[in-house]
């Protein structure tokens, strides 16, 4: 799973079925200088997620992508590729002067 | 399956439902040239791997799915933690 920080929603007007009801979330990936930095800034390419944890715009959250994404709606066969599996309360990381 | 290095652990505020009591660690992925990924990774983890050591990662939801059932979303797993003294001093990882 990668870390994203939730930028925003999206809603779709029409979906395919297997759509209907889910909710849509813009994630922004979390890089590693800026997870250590607590800057609150992310820094990856973002992308869609659904989203059945209810997180909040500005939370982080850990996303599973890949087909193990679609394994909630088993076994329904859906066409999702990324699923927010956790929201981060918070991260304990090593300082970044042990880093190299 | 990637080796990488655990950095730090996550506390969930919610997760899903298949993976309650789940230990979840900040990993990075290692590189053969000793750099790491510029993303750090959350790994399930039930082997209790230490903080600094390296472990193996699978990408294969199939060993969560065995573990939390058909329903899980789990996928990076740590299947091994390795033997600090197969870790190359030079080029990748490290022994710490």
């Amino acid at each position: 799973m990668r870390l994203g920080i939730v930028r925003g929603s999206v809603t779709l007007s029409p979906a395919v079925p297997e759509f209907l009801g889910l909710t849509l979330v813009v994630l922004e990936p979390v890089t590693m200088a800026n997870l250590r930095a607590k800057n609150g800034l992310a820094g990856g390419k973002s992308l869609i997620a659904v989203d059945a944890l209810g997180a909040a715009k500005g939370q982080m959250v850990a996303f599973t992508e890949g087909s193990e994404a679609a394994n909630p709606f088993w076994p329904k066969r859906i066409p999702v590729d990324a699923y927010c599996t956790l929201i981060v309360d918070s991260i304990t990381t090593n300082s970044p002067s042990l880093e190299k | 399956m990637f080796l990488a290095r655990i950095d730090g652990t996550v506390v969930p505020a919610a997760k899903h439902a298949t993976l309650e009591g789940c230990r979840f660690l900040v990993a990075q992925r290692l590189e053969a040239d000793g750099s790491t990924g510029a993303e750090p990774l959350v790994v399930i983890d039930w082997l209790g791997a230490a903080n600094n050591s390296t472990v193996l990662v699978s990408t294969d939801g199939d060993i969560a799915r065995q573990h939390y059932g058909n329903t899980t979303p789990g996928r990076m797993v740590v299947v091994g933690i390795v033997d600090p003294v197969q870790v190359p001093r030079e080029g990748t990882g490290r022994t710490s």
